[in-house]
């Protein structure tokens, strides 16, 4: 039968029987009661095995499976490639463009409901008293808030633009290995609809850190969080890879790595955090969930386990992660800001060794989030110091991006707008971080609404306001339409003002010393609160106006030049959308990517074109 | 699709310009060793747990009333280290276009794997603890078993180089399917003495 | 670089910083300072404020200047200096946050060292974490120490001895110092008193410890601050701060006598 929902629907069930089969039969034949046990045949049979089902339908393994046994090698027809209509975006499709555009899609929407979840936690937190959810409920909100915010927006989104638009940066004219690119993509809604499904089971309210020993205390909808963590980071890790790869094997002639844009830089640094830290969460959440559903003891300290293990092993993830998490911005921001300045990067080379600088360092800091957990006291001040001295080369990237700035001529469209709001928002989360940093300091502000305000300010003035740069620097290039200037701008200062409002004061209640995680609270923080959740109404508001500006624009805005910015990397000198392939011809690169003012600079040559002439090549320092 | 005769986006070619090679290493081996560079990372996190259990708990290693059959490990550690060496040999002989040579030594590594697994469950039948003994049987079995899904999976790869092996499939020239199959199955080797050293022996 | 734009870009940082500078003085970011060990982390927390708001300053004022100086039209054809960098300004940016990073780490670790110490003639408290209530319990003198360092509570039973008087409260005498030890009984909790500025988690199967050396009478909340369950929110107790005289007098009173009402 053809791969396809239809396929993928009953081989779903199908794997599901299988997985169902395996666990009673295994219990009755060891003798275990009850043979059928829930708990252990969702996790198996549910949580497993049905999304292989689901993937095996869809056809995701149908290429793999035919040259496994040995079938004879067809000649590739190119058929899983491109999109002629829009249900070409609801199956298997190599084509990095349109997994792309899949990946920015489908993480908005997660985005969205992560953020109607917020406004939930919002609406609780709008009194002291106010009792518009139970405790548990609430527990679960943001824990899921955090956990899709996280795994499934940012962390995808990320590498959903790098998807579409790294591949052709280098001059290349797919990814290294396409069909697991579109796996990647695939296991996405897999985690996420997971997630979601969690809070039928009933939910699990452990935090997005998830700490044993409490973890293992949850309902059952734990192992739901368990289990979609497991599926988004196989399918980032086997992102990474392919963008590990892809930069590795298949630049352009010319393209050597100081020739790369920066964007490129920031998803090689970061694709390797990937490789080396995201193992780490996954055996995290592999020991909750044994713990849970098998009974082990990792954690378990009556019987020889070791709680504060499990913060160890996570965060030696999740500080990675937050960088997982701004490297990318970094590189969506140089291009931007960059461009838009009419300048060269300043200092491109120190930017790209900072951000090496930022991968190494971010692998030294992870119990800077335990400072009072009760871990061996005389860790506390290497970690500081590790954690402090980050500020060193993140300065140099926010100096530098103001001293691209400076003097430039610069175009305040939309993407510039988010860019430079990146800037300073993430300024002012990154200072707030240091307080964290400082030990004697932390022990008043962590855990409470301080880290809260901390939080948002790198992730939302962070992580979100670079997402947003990328989408409208890239929506012409994506869609070949270009988006509506007015709202964009419209966007930008509504969300930039009730961002701000929303959290900047939780920065004083939490020095006030309210804490997170709270349903209640103590009235005298009644007033900010008030203030706080109107804000974030609006908020919330201002991302109507994005969705609608898509929306609209794509289906009738008016046609995008190929380069509507005049940027000179290699995505601007194709057409608005790309042709199927990229190129015609792999392209020579012979220049720096930024040569913005130099006068008769190329970045490189594409087919068709003269090759280089002398003057071109003497602009090169 | 049978659209695909029609070319989207008014591009004139329906086949990829061939890429740069930018690199001296080829994509697939690459791609291999960046993931054997995160499956070690998920050993490194067992690894971490293992030694935080052993460390907190401070005392004499393995715990008191628990005993480790050495010898029958060290037996089965022979087992798989030898199959590294039939792999090897298998992928010479493909090399020097000796088919016989990969079919006979693709089959010894197979057998040599499965014994290998069969011994480790033998073994878990007769250790006398479960999962949920303590701290002690989690780590044991969440290390060794952590390798044992190694190993299977090592083995269903080799499976398939395997069956084309017996298809006519590799050639001098072309052997990637043996070769980077090869290279995951020495990782699971060197893995396992790894786990062997710390849990068994030191 | 011309003198012009570089003294209005002070000129902007200058006005900015005051801007933040008064934010940071007349919103009372700090409660109550209750404790020795509070004294010296505010010292540090204002002494990295300072260097924040300097950073912020500079990297908004270019911010605001660029955004009003070098802003053109969309149709704005022209590029820019093609200015690719200069050594000498990148070392200086370079430099300059390690300074102060560097007076940041020292300035925390002297505060850190001189919190964490344990002074020899020290109260003992023993604290219980448990869903979702603190329990503190106070040794007698010369009550044998166990090998998890804890008197009254043991960390394998979880139960406390009878001999130890127990408290919801936590009842301190005001000037001598106090080493908590901590422990829970099924999940992490964490002690938090915003006018001590002190936290400390308390994690099943080990015991962690704090200095306290309370400077003022009174009542503060104690707080729990690591997500405990469902009761987590509502997981408070009082730290009541009392004189040395007061403080022996409810010491030999039964448990359970002479309430914990009194301030
Ligand atoms: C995008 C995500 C992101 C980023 C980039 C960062 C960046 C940093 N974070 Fe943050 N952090 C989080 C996301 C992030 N964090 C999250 C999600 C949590 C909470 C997790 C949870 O518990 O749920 C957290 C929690 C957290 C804690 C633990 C708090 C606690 O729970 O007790 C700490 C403590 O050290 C910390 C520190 C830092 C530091 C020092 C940086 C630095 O990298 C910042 C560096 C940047 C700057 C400093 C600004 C620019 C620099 C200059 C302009 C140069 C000059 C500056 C100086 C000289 C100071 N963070
Ligand atoms: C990228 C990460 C990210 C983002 C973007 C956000 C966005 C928001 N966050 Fe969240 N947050 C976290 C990451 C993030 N958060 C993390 C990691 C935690 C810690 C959790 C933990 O403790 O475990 C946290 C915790 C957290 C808390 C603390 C909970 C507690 O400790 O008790 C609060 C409280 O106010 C909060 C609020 C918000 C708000 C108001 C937004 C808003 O910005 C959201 C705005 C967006 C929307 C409201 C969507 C708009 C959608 C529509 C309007 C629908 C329109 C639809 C159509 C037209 C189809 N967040
Ligand atoms: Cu106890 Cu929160
Ligand atoms: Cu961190």
């Amino acid at each position: 039968m053809a791969p396809g929902w239809l396929r993928a629907a009953w081989m779903t069930a199908l794997f599901f029987g299988i997985g169902f089969g395996l666990v009673a039969g295994i219990r009755a034949f060891a003798g275990w009661d009850p043979a059928i046990d829930w708990e252990p045949i969702i996790t198996v049979a549910a949580l497993t095995m049905a999304p292989i089902g689901f993937l095996s339908g869809l056809g995701a393994f149908d290429y793999w499976l035919g040259w496994a046994f040995g079938a004879p090698t067809r000649p590739d027809d190119h058929s899983g490639h491109g999109a002629r209509s829009w249900s070409d975006y609801f199956r298997i499709n190599t084509d990095h463009k349109v997994i792309g555009i899949q990946y920015v899609t489908t993480t908005i929407v997660f985005f969205l409901v992560g953020g109607m979840l917020a406004m939930l936690v919002r609406a609780e937190l709008a009194r002291p008293e106010a009792n518009f959810v139970d405790p548990q409920t609430y527990n679960e909100l943001f824990t899921a808030h955090a956990a899709l915010m996280i795994f499934l927006f940012v962390i995808p989104a990320f590498a959903g633009l790098a998807n579409y638009v790294l591949p052709i940066m280098i001059g290349a004219p797919d990814m290294a290995f396409p069909r697991l690119n579109a796996l990647s993509y695939w296991l996405l809604p897999i985690a996420g609809i997971m997630m979601l499904a969690s809070f039928f089971f009933p939910g699990f309210g452990a935090g997005w850190t998830n700490y044993a020993p409490l973890a293992v205390e949850q309902p059952f909808g734990n192992v739901f969080f368990s289990m979609a963590v497991q599926w988004a980071g196989a399918s980032s890790i086997a992102t990474a890879l392919n963008f590990l790869v892809t930069i590795i094997t298949m630049r352009a002639p010319g393209m050597t790595f100081w020739r790369m844009p920066l964007l490129v830089w920031a998803n090689f640094t970061t694709s390797l955090l990937v490789v080396i830290a995201t193992p780490f969460i996954a055996g995290s959440q592999f020991f909750v969930m044994f713990d849970k559903v098998m009974h082990t003891n990792f954690f378990d300290f009556a019987e020889g386990g070791y709680p504060l293990g499990y913060q160890h092993i996570f965060w030696f993830y999740s500080h990675p992660a937050v960088y997982i998490m701004m490297l990318p911005g970094f590189g969506i921001a140089s291009e931007v800001i960059s461009a838009m300045s009419r300048k060269p990067i300043f200092g491109y080379r120190l930017m790209a060794l900072s951000l090496m600088a930022i991968l190494i360092l971010g692998f030294s800091v992870w119990a800077h989030h335990m400072f009072v957990a009760g871990m061996a006291p005389w860790l506390r001040v290497p970690m500081m110091v590790t954690t402090l001295l980050i500020a060193v080369p993140t300065g140099i990237k926010v100096f530098s991006w103001l001293a691209t700035t400076w003097e430039g001529r610069i175009n305040f469209a939309t993407p510039m707008l988010w860019a430079v709001g990146f800037v300073s928002m993430f300024v002012i989360g990154g200072l707030s971080g240091i307080f964290l940093g400082a030990v004697p300091i932390v022990i008043h502000t962590s855990d409470t609404y301080f880290v809260v305000a901390h939080i948002h300010y790198v992730l939302l003035g962070g992580s979100l306001f670079t997402i947003f740069a990328g989408i409208y620097y890239w929506f012409p290039k994506m869609t070949g339409r270009m988006y509506n200037e007015t709202l964009g701008k419209v966007h930008f200062w509504l969300s930039f003002l009730a961002f701000n409002a929303t959290f900047f004061p939780m920065h004083i209640i939490g020095v006030q010393g309210m804490p997170r995680r709270v349903y209640t609270y103590d009235p005298q923080f009644g007033n900010w609160n008030l203030f706080i959740t109107i804000s974030s109404f609006v908020l919330g508001a201002s991302f109507i106006i994005f969705v609608y500006n898509m929306i609209v624009s794509w289906r009738s805005g008016k046609p995008a030049p190929s380069n509507p910015w005049r940027a000179l990397t290699l995505e601007w000198q194709v057409s608005s959308p790309p042709p199927l392939f990229n190129f015609d011809e792999i392209p020579q690169v012979v220049g720096n990517p930024y040569e913005y003012g130099v006068p008769g600079a190329r970045h490189a040559i594409l087919s068709g074109e003269r090759a280089p002439t002398g003057e071109a090549e003497t602009v090169q320092r | 699709m049978s659209a695909h005769s029609e070319t989207p986006h008014g591009g004139g070619h329906l086949h990829p310009p061939t890429a740069n090679q930018s690199s001296r290493v080829d994509a697939p081996t690459l791609g291999m060793l960046l993931f054997i560079a995160s499956e070690v990372m998920l050993f490194g996190s067992f690894f971490t747990a293992y030694f935080f259990v052993r460390v907190n708990a401070g005392a004499e290693w393995p715990l008191e009333p628990f005993e480790l059959p050495k010898f029958v490990a060290g037996v089965n550690t022979a087992i798989l280290v030898t199959s590294s060496f039939t792999i090897h040999w298998a992928l010479q002989s493909i090399k020097r276009g000796n088919r016989a040579g990969l079919q006979a030594g693709l089959v010894l590594t197979l057998a040599l794997g499965v014994t290998f697994l069969l011994t480790q469950f033998r073994e878990y039948s007769r250790v006398g603890f479960s999962p949920a003994d303590g701290a002690f049987g989690t780590i044991f079995y969440g290390l060794t078993g952590l390798h044992g899904a190694h190993v299977f999976v090592g083995l269903t790869l080799l499976t398939f180089a395997t069956i084309r092996a017996f298809r006519g499939h590799f050639t001098p020239a072309h052997h990637h399917g043996v070769e980077i199959p090869g290279i995951y199955w020495h990782f699971v080797d060197v893995m396992w003495i790894v786990v062997y050293a710390t849990i068994y022996l030191l | 670089m011309r003198a012009g734009p570089l003294i209005r870009v002070i000129l902007v940082a200058l006005l900015l910083a005051a801007a933040a500078t008064a934010v940071a003085i007349f919103v009372p970011w700090l409660p109550d300072q209750a404790s020795e060990e509070a004294g010296r982390t505010d010292f540090v927390f204002w002494f990295v404020t300072a260097i924040c708001i300097g950073i912020f300053a500079i990297v908004a004022a270019i911010s605001v200047y660029s955004f009003v100086k070098f802003r053109v039209r969309p149709d704005d054809d022209s590029d820019g200096p093609p200015v690719h960098g200069h050594t000498g300004i990148e070392i200086v940016w370079t430099v300059v946050p390690l300074i102060l990073v560097v007076a940041m780490l020292v300035v925390s670790s002297v505060a850190l060292a001189r919190n964490d110490r344990v002074p020899a003639d020290h109260l003992r408290v023993e604290v219980l974490g448990q869903q979702f209530a603190w329990v503190f319990a106070y040794p007698e003198e010369g009550m044998e120490v166990g090998k998890h360092k804890l008197a009254c509570i043991d960390r394998e039973t979880r139960l406390i001895a009878d001999r130890c008087k127990t408290s919801p409260n936590l009842r301190l005498p005001v000037g001598r110092s106090t080493r908590l030890y901590l422990t829970a009984r099924e999940v992490i909790h964490s002690f938090f008193v915003p006018e001590f500025r002190l936290k400390q988690d308390a994690v099943p199967g080990m015991t962690t410890a704090i200095t306290i050396t309370p400077t003022k009478r009174g009542d503060y909340p104690v707080i729990c601050t690591e997500l405990c369950g469902l009761g987590h929110a509502l997981m408070r107790s009082r730290a009541i701060v009392t004189s040395a005289a007061e403080f022996e007098r409810w010491r030999r009173s039964p448990s359970g006598e002479n309430g914990d009402t009194s301030p």
